[in-house]
């Protein structure tokens, strides 16, 4: 597998195929069974709200290593509308297509490093990074 | 200039050893222990020499050295007898040097210094830097052990299984905690667990939303969870933080949690024989005598 | 793949075995809602053993199924939740208050006996 690679989502089901791959890379980076389970549910967050709302983007998978620690890194970037008040969509429960609102909040707590880089009118970026439990 | 002091060291490596042993011999007793025998001290400090000359000759051959630390390692001896062993080469082995020579003057004297040193540096590096490797070995299998301690599962009879929290719980703590719970009442098919937080010494918010998140994780498998052990400071802090605990059954002690985990699992305990009964037997017994 | 639906007495049986998408997650709480209403089941056991990932979206599935057929008069109880499934779905934010659990078919079976007192 390549350190880095990415999957286009804009059928439903690529939201089944980027968390596919995002538990296949974890399983073989060496996180436990509940780790695999956190990365690949948060990157079925992220792959949705993609679907949802910005109609098309990508997933992008990223092996990152430092001197003392191994981990994954995915970013979810689309050229969609964009979030106008990003503490509002950080919230447990704000939706705006009725779903739970659990996502956005949810994917910060599975993962260990989370940022949103966003544009009204322009799209949404948001890198997030799991690192291996030594 | 630095061949001819390995020259000088190397033919006279006889000498430079008995001084250094002496020199060794006299720190046993400030040092190590009593229990190391005589023998074996005199044997690992010729070994020790060996690889120091073997070292100066091969220019820092590192072979040697690392099958050396990783005997003193196994032996447990402290790293003090490798550098405090060296601090001794590099004073005799200087002196003697010196000794041999005609004229002292100060050039000489610091280029006798830096050629010693360029001996013992790298083995002092390459000890070192084994010794810490293991130290890092040691601690992290230490810390595994700990993680292992740290939750025990004890399943006490069918259906019911007790985990025992002692010590401080921090976020990193919590998950394994979560996860060992999880596992461990699929494993022992428990339909109730009873959480144990007498050795928890303090319950904030912050352990209570753990234990929140645990017992809420138990219910979605399937199975029951009770906090036990709720000690009044316990209670009191609870409470004044303002932390609901109403959808989350508790008791004060592991023997009421026990209980009521019994009577979820539809059992009761039955004296097979009654204090009184027992008693009267007794007295029967005796008067038949 | 639709979803196979077993029916036992007066009870419906699932069991999960694939990967669910979200068109397949609705059309099952589409299905389930139909059976309940042709068979007059009064009892649901939806087992989830396959299952290693629930997301927020299949979490509201779950949670709207349980609710939809408790309006139809069929409890439901959620058997064989993983580990790291309920982990992940706490730490989400989910906690899928007043739905019955038990760790499997067989003990799922019983609390719904349990619970419908039959
Ligand atoms: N990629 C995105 N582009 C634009 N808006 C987004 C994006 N992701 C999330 N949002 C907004 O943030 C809100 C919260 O998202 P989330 O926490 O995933 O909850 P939910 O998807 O259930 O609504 C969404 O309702 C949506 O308005
Ligand atoms: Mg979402």
């Amino acid at each position: 597998m390549t350190p880095q690679s990415f999957v286009t989502v804009y059928k439903e089901w690529d939201i089944v195929g980027a968390r596919q791959i995002a538990r296949e890379m974890a399983k073989e980076l060496g996180f436990n069974v509940v780790d695999q389970a956190r990365i690949a549910t948060a990157v079925s967050e992220l792959a949705r709200n993609i679907y949802l709302y910005a109609k098309e983007g990508q997933i992008h998978y990223e092996v990152v290593e430092t001197m003392n620690k191994k981990g994954l890194c995915v970013r979810a970037v689309d050229t969609g509308p964009g979030i106008k008040d990003i503490s509002l969509v950080m919230q447990d429960g704000y939706s705006t297509s009725g779903g739970l609102g659990a996502g956005l909040p949810g994917v910060k707590r599975l993962m260990d490093e989370f940022d949103i880089q966003t544009k009204v009118g322009e799209g949404t970026t948001i890198t997030t990074t799991k690192w291996v439990r030594l | 200039m630095e061949s001819r002091f390995t020259r000088i060291v190397v033919e006279n490596s006889n000498t430079i050893v008995q001084m250094w042993i002496k020199e060794i011999d006299s720190l046993k007793e400030v040092n190590y222990t009593a229990t190391i025998s005589d023998s074996l001290y005199d044997s690992t400090n010729r070994e020790f020499a060996e690889v120091i000359f073997t070292s100066i000759r091969n220019q820092g051959s590192t072979n040697a050295v690392e099958e050396f630390s990783g005997k003193i390692i196994k032996l447990g001896w402290p790293l003090s007898y490798i550098t405090d062993g060296l601090q001794a080469f590099r004073r005799v082995t200087t002196d003697f040097i010196l000794s041999q020579s005609e004229k002292v003057d100060t050039d000489y004297f610091s280029n006798v210094l830096s050629s010693v040193n360029h001996w013992i540096e790298p083995i002092i590096r390459q000890l070192v830097n084994d010794y810490t490797g293991s130290w890092e070995n040691i601690l992290s299998l230490q810390r595994v052990a700990l993680q292992e301690l740290s939750a025990p599962l004890i399943p006490v009879i069918d259906g019911i299984t007790i985990m025992p929290l002692i010590g401080t719980i921090d976020t990193e703590r919590a998950k394994l905690i979560m996860e060992g719970l999880l596992q461990g009442v699929i494993k022992h098919n428990s339909e109730v667990v009873l959480i144990d937080i007498t050795g928890v010494p303090v319950v904030d918010t912050m352990v209570a939303h753990h234990l929140i998140q645990a017992a809420e994780a138990v219910r979605l498998i399937g199975a029951k969870c009770i906090l036990v052990g709720i000690r009044p400071e316990i209670a009191q802090t609870i409470v004044k933080l303002g932390i609901d605990l109403s959808d989350f059954a508790t008791k004060s002690s592991l023997k009421k949690g026990f209980t009521s985990a019994l009577e979820i699992t539809n059992r009761t305990i039955v004296d097979l024989e009654s204090k009184e009964e027992k008693v009267e037997k007794l007295i029967h017994l005796l008067q038949g005598e | 793949m639709p979803i196979p639906i077993l029916k036992l007495h007066n009870y419906l049986l699932i069991s999960i075995q694939t990967e669910i998408d979200d068109q397949t997650a609705i059309e099952f709480q589409e299905d389930l809602l139909d059976k309940i209403h042709k068979t007059g089941a009064s009892g649901v056991v939806i087992d989830l053993t396959s299952v290693d990932i629930i997301d927020s979206f299949i979490a509201k599935v779950l949670g709207d199924v349980v609710a939809m057929s408790d309006l139809m008069g069929a409890k439901v109880v959620l058997t064989g939740i993983q580990p790291a499934v309920a982990m992940t779905l706490i730490e989400l934010g989910i906690h899928l208050q007043n739905i019955l659990t038990a760790l499997d078919l067989e003990q799922g079976l019983i609390k719904l006996h349990q619970e419908l007192g039959v």
